[in-house]
């Protein structure tokens, strides 16, 4: 390995090495604040390291790892996401009955995991990052081991992660036997030039199945809204960012290297999933009464919005994608967030019930919730809008009529259980009891400002893209061929 | 680095060839072990004489009597430590590889190897230190 | 640069609003009042400049032409018409997609944002006394929809124009969620999603366009004029014209999507009823004249005869829905959908004197319909009820208000001397030729209009009292107008009267835009 190649793999050795550190930590007795400024700590110098990757661009490690824009870029997005869940959780574990500290072992796992996946050219650093980021999110899914629901959640993605994982090997099994090679770009050259490879199809429909899993995709979605309600609220905010950014990331890499277009068989799966997603997940969010289920069926139909982007398969789609899942994350983070900051020690804030009035008792939060949600639902001003309008923009490019059209039919129906929301935090109510004063005052108002700076982000992102949208391209560029 | 993977590079040859008929071998083989199994199966199931006592139906525990429930709660000291068994146990597997490769891998492998083992070392502070392997209370 | 003050204006001081209302209460609405006056004196500077001599209408080489008389229109437009583009102003925005921020501002244009600004006025004065609550989360709200309606009145980039179109629309909905009646949120949930469907729909076929035209030109452009410029097949043109109609229409309102018009009308607030009848509505309007009868010039002839009879259904069932209505708000809503049907008619006549029409037609309606709203909130203000049931007789009372009402009841009906009557002739006028059966259902819709506004006025105003056990007499309840009403309702009425007796002003800034317009639909 030289220095260049070292320099690009520098963040990924960082959150490894912090890993290490939490774990010698937690032998030595060190405390809940000490691990959680000393992983902060780590997660700043992972932040300098990506500085670093930028001048080591592109770099491959064979035959494992390329480090170029697209993997630059997802990385990024991971990392600041994992920043700010990072601080979520030090509130959000402080309070709770478990020991806290073994949370940040994990997290920093996941992260790893997620962050290899997108820059894994080869099926086995696929399958390692994904299996890191499962096996880690096994045990952070539970972690609140007391509680019911973390139990069940947990135990159903076990079985169900499991059960993907068994269809992606099954699924690389096939594609090695058409191909003869994991690597992404053997793939590509092994395919046969004209004809269709019945055996790369099968493959790739088996891989697309594990895929559709991991992204909570319908049909393959029926975990998502225990999961999401049954799992602590940071965790449940890092299934939805991080490990999706993840595995849409090694999609797109994937898909971009054999030239997934080529092959209508295949497109076609990814059109019904995509339909079906966008169909399923917003009937379904209709009638939830619980927040963190609601943003479980509404994720699903964005992760179908999202793959209207990934379908045409060219430079406008990867921006759009990248885009789309930068502005869902900031809204998703700052969502999640209130429901952090709301919930007590006994439960999670999710009962809609429990926001009436939230926009008078606390217009701050009420703010952040009320533009988070707007941002999903696509209005403008918001970095939701601009992200949509970006989709249906490659899209319409590539002439994807079906896809396009039912996007923007089922988005009209997901706008209503959104402004059910809105209206609950606007609903009049009698002042509710003042809260207890912040048992962490530092770490509550730094989440606040947290809170209020990825509003602010929204904001920007849906009024001036430009800067955003230069760099997205001008990272996207950066490919070794 | 070179990074040794377990790949084979045999069937990029084989891709080329027809491919339907190259499966052909795994079919007829794959036939054959199962009908073998239910022959095997099958037959003993006719031929063989059949008496049924209470013994027979007994869990064989090499002569010693079987007592009470097998599914009670047992301490959770065994379980961690015969998961660290099996967690250290794989970890000197490892090593099998490597010291067949030793000189091949050179400085190189070494640093790898090192780094390795340091990472089970921490682990294995972490679990010293957590006091899972402390046997009394 | 001037446009862009006067849209920022809004916004900051809709901010400034919602901010200073956390510490001190009661500042609010000054602000709002502040911020909406500027905008006023800007607009008026701009209507004097343009009106009178030093713009561009006195260098215009075209005599100010007989409007009323079609026969002598032919001549007055030449290819070479100058441009009828007053301000132009363009900055970039997103260059890689090609969205600028471009606003550019022509007759009609000016006519509607001064209209937007003189309700705007209107609106907040009207909530002056009414909103007691959350004022400066009120005014944030009032004053980011007027920046909205504004905006779409201006843009001319597409991708602004969508991005203004649903800017307007959140507010809006808060300004019913929060403040409407008792049955707020089923008005607020309706309201959103017809606007935001029809909206995405807009989007769709704007998304169409720019790729149709950048495959064309190639370069990818949002740019009005730059659109303007591609020609599209005959299917492709009449797919995405049905795309920006479906927003138009469901803004309009026409008859089978006007749904969400009489409750969102009758739920909200005041001010909200006025912005929504008097401003919102005619952003439909302006949207099918700005861009989808000059994008698609044959597939809207195409549909021309389909749009009026959509247009003369409106104003039927507008009318005869309004005769029957007993929620006073509710009655006025209805009787929109029956104006704006006139507005549909005229449109799609395609002929100049109609298009005169229209435009005095969006201004009547938005003035005379405003101060119905208006006085209908000024009576559930003192009798805590829109049921025309448990009003009557309230002449006695306040005579003043009454008188006023029957102004602007006259004025909805379509008597001479208001400029409704000025707008419904034109319209009709420049119809007949061509379309003569639809222009005579048309006219005799004017009975019914006749019908429900004396009905109305004799239910409120007149007739017997409601007994007391239905309505006690209060105090409040028997007030008369006060000075701040005097002053909403008497600009009103001077507004519409000057209209009616004088439209001359506003015919020769329209007539730039519309002469450029119908200079499409000469064969």
């Amino acid at each position: 390995m030289n220095e260049l190649q070292f320099q690009a793999l520098l963040p990924f050795i960082v959150l490894a090495a912090a890993s290490i550190l939490v774990i010698l930590s937690i032998a030595f007795g060190r405390s809940h604040t000490f691990i959680q400024v000393a992983g902060f700590g780590m997660m700043c110098l992972v932040v300098l390291a990506m500085w670093l990757v930028r001048d080591a661009l592109p770099r491959e490690i064979a035959p494992l790892l390329v480090v170029d824009g697209l993997g630059a870029l997802f990385t990024g997005l991971i990392i600041f996401s994992v920043l700010v869940i990072g601080l979520l959780s030090f509130i959000y574990f402080e309070e709770r009955e478990e020991n806290p500290k073994e949370y940040y072992i994990l997290l920093f796992l996941a992260t790893l995991g997620s962050a290899v996946l997108t820059i894994s050219r080869h099926f086995i650093s696929l399958f390692i990052g994904l299996e890191l980021l499962s096996v880690s999110l096994y045990a952070l899914i539970a972690y609140l081991r007391t509680r019911n629901n973390a139990v069940e959640a947990g135990m159903k993605y076990l079985m169900l992660a499991a059960l993907s994982s068994a269809f992606l090997l099954f699924g690389m099994a096939l594609i090695y036997l058409e191909t003869g090679s994991m690597e992404f770009t053997g793939i590509a050259r092994g395919l046969p030039s004209s004809g269709t490879p019945i055996l790369f199809i099968m493959g790739m429909g088996f891989l697309l199945v594990a895929i559709g899993f991991k992204l909570a995709l319908a049909p393959f979605h029926l975990w998502a809204a225990d999961v999401y309600q049954g799992a602590p609220s940071p965790v449940t905010v890092f299934i939805a960012t991080v490990s999706k950014t993840g595995v849409f990331a090694v999609l797109l890499r994937f898909a971009q290297a054999v030239h997934l277009q080529q092959y209508p068989a295949a497109m076609t799966i990814v059109v019904v999933i995509s339909v079906a997603s966008m169909i399923v997940g917003n009937l379904l969010a209709l009638q939830q009464q619980n927040i963190k289920r609601l943003l479980a069926y509404s994720s699903i139909a964005h992760f179908g919005y999202l793959l209207v982007a990934f379908l045409p398969g060219d430079a406008a789609g990867a921006e759009a994608g990248f885009f789309y899942l930068l502005a869902y994350s900031i809204t998703l983070l700052s969502a999640f967030g209130v429901i952090t900051l709301l919930s007590t020690r006994q439960e999670d804030a999710g009962d809609l019930s429990g926001y009436r009035g939230l926009f008078w008792r606390d217009p701050v939060m009420g703010a952040v919730l009320a533009v988070a949600l707007l941002s999903l639902a696509g209005i403008p001003l918001t970095a939701g809008f601009l992200g949509k309008f970006l989709v249906l923009g490659a899209g319409i490019g590539r002439q994807l009529w079906v896809p396009v059209i039912v996007l923007v039919l089922t988005s009209v129906i997901g706008l209503y259980f959104y402004l059910r929301v809105i209206s609950t935090l606007f609903e009049k109510m009698p002042p509710a009891p003042a809260r207890a004063r912040p048992l962490h005052p530092f770490f509550y108002y730094a989440t606040y400002a947290v809170l209020i700076l990825l509003m602010g982000l929204s904001f920007w992102l849906g009024t001036f893209p430009r800067p955003a949208i230069r760099e997205i391209e001008a990272l996207l560029n950066i490919r070794l061929l | 680095m070179d990074i040794i993977l377990l790949q084979a590079n045999t069937l990029t040859t084989g891709a080329n060839q027809n491919s339907s008929f190259s499966y052909f071998p795994i079919g007829v083989q794959l036939l054959f072990a199962l009908g073998f199994v239910g022959l095997v199966l099958g037959v003993t199931h006719l031929l063989g004489p059949k008496r049924k006592t209470a013994e027979k139906l007994q869990n064989f525990e090499s002569g010693i009597e079987g007592v009470g429930n097998a599914r009670h709660p047992m301490a959770i000291k065994y379980f961690l430590v015969a998961i660290l068994f099996v967690l250290f146990d794989v970890e000197v597997i490892f090593f099998y590889p490597y010291a067949v490769n030793f000189r091949g891998l050179g400085w190189n492998g070494f640093v790898e190897v090192l780094l390795f083992v340091g990472f089970f070392l921490a682990g294995f502070i972490y679990i010293i230190k957590k006091g899972a392997l402390t046997w009394e209370d | 640069m001037i446009l862009v003050w006067i849209i920022g204006l809004l916004l900051c001081g809709g901010i400034l609003c919602w901010l200073t209302d956390t510490w001190k209460a009661g500042y609010a609405k000054w602000i709002a009042l502040a911020s909406v006056v500027a905008d006023g004196l800007i607009i008026s500077a701009l209507l004097v400049h343009f009106v009178t001599g030093t713009g561009p209408q006195a260098v215009s080489p075209y005599p100010a032409p007989q409007v009323t008389t079609p026969s002598a229109e032919p001549h007055a437009a030449s290819p070479h018409a100058a441009t009828p583009w007053l301000i132009d102003y363009r900055n970039t925005w997103i260059p890689s997609f090609g969205i600028s921020l471009r606003l550019s501002m022509d007759g009609l244009s000016l006519i509607l944002l001064s209209l937007t600004i003189f309700l705007g006025l209107l609106a907040v004065l009207s909530s002056w006394k009414e909103i007691s609550e959350r004022t400066g989360f009120f005014y944030f709200n009032l004053l980011w929809t007027l920046a909205g309606i504004a905006g779409v009145f201006l843009a001319t980039d597409l991708f602004l124009f969508y991005f203004f179109w649903e800017v307007m629309l959140v507010p809006m909905y808060l300004l019913i969620l929060i403040w409407g009646d008792s049955n707020r949120r089923y008005a607020a949930y309706k309201f959103f999603l017809f606007t935001q469907a029809g909206g995405l729909l807009m989007l769709l076929a704007i998304l169409a366009l720019y790729f149709i035209h950048g495959r064309q030109s190639g370069t990818y452009t949002f740019d009005y004029f730059a659109i303007l410029q591609s020609t599209l097949s005959p299917t492709a043109a009449r797919w995405i014209m049905l795309g920006f109609l479906a927003a138009f229409a469901v803004k309009l309102p026409v008859v089978p999507l006007h749904n969400w018009l009489p409750d969102a009308h009758s739920e909200a607030p005041t001010a909200g009823s006025i912005v929504l009848a008097g401003l919102l509505l005619k952003t439909g309007a302006y949207g099918i004249i700005r861009f989808v009868l000059p994008f698609f010039p044959q597939a809207s002839t195409a549909i021309a005869p389909w749009a009026m009879l959509a247009g003369v259904i409106s104003i039927v069932y507008g009318a005869l829905l309004a005769f029957a209505q007993t929620d006073l708000k509710r009655l006025i809503a209805y009787t929109s959908v029956s104006h704006m049907g006139f507005v549909l008619l005229g449109i799609f006549a395609m002929q100049e004197t109609a298009m005169q029409g229209v435009v005095i037609q969006l201004i009547a309606h938005g003035i005379s319909t405003g101060a119905l709203f208006a006085i209908a909130g000024m009576i559930k203000e003192r009798l805590h009820t829109r049921e025309l049931a448990r009003m009557g007789g309230l002449q006695t009372s306040m005579p003043a208000m009454g008188n006023l009402a029957m102004v602007f009841a006259m004025a909805s009906l379509g008597l001479p001397l208001f400029g409704n009557f000025i707008a419904e002739f034109l319209i009709l006028l420049g119809a007949f030729p061509q379309y003569a059966t639809l222009v005579v259902i048309a006219s005799t819709a004017l009975v019914f209009s006749a019908l429900y506004c004396l009905r109305m006025m004799m239910r409120v105003f007149f007739g017997p009292a409601a007994p007391p056990t239905i309505t006690p007499p209060t105090a409040s309840a028997q007030q008369d107008i006060d000075s701040r009403e005097w002053i909403i309702l008497g600009l009103l009425c001077v507004g519409i009267v000057l209209l009616g007796l004088y439209p001359q002003p506003v015919m020769d800034l329209a007539k730039e835009t519309i002469q450029q317009l119908t200079l499409n639909f000469r064969i």
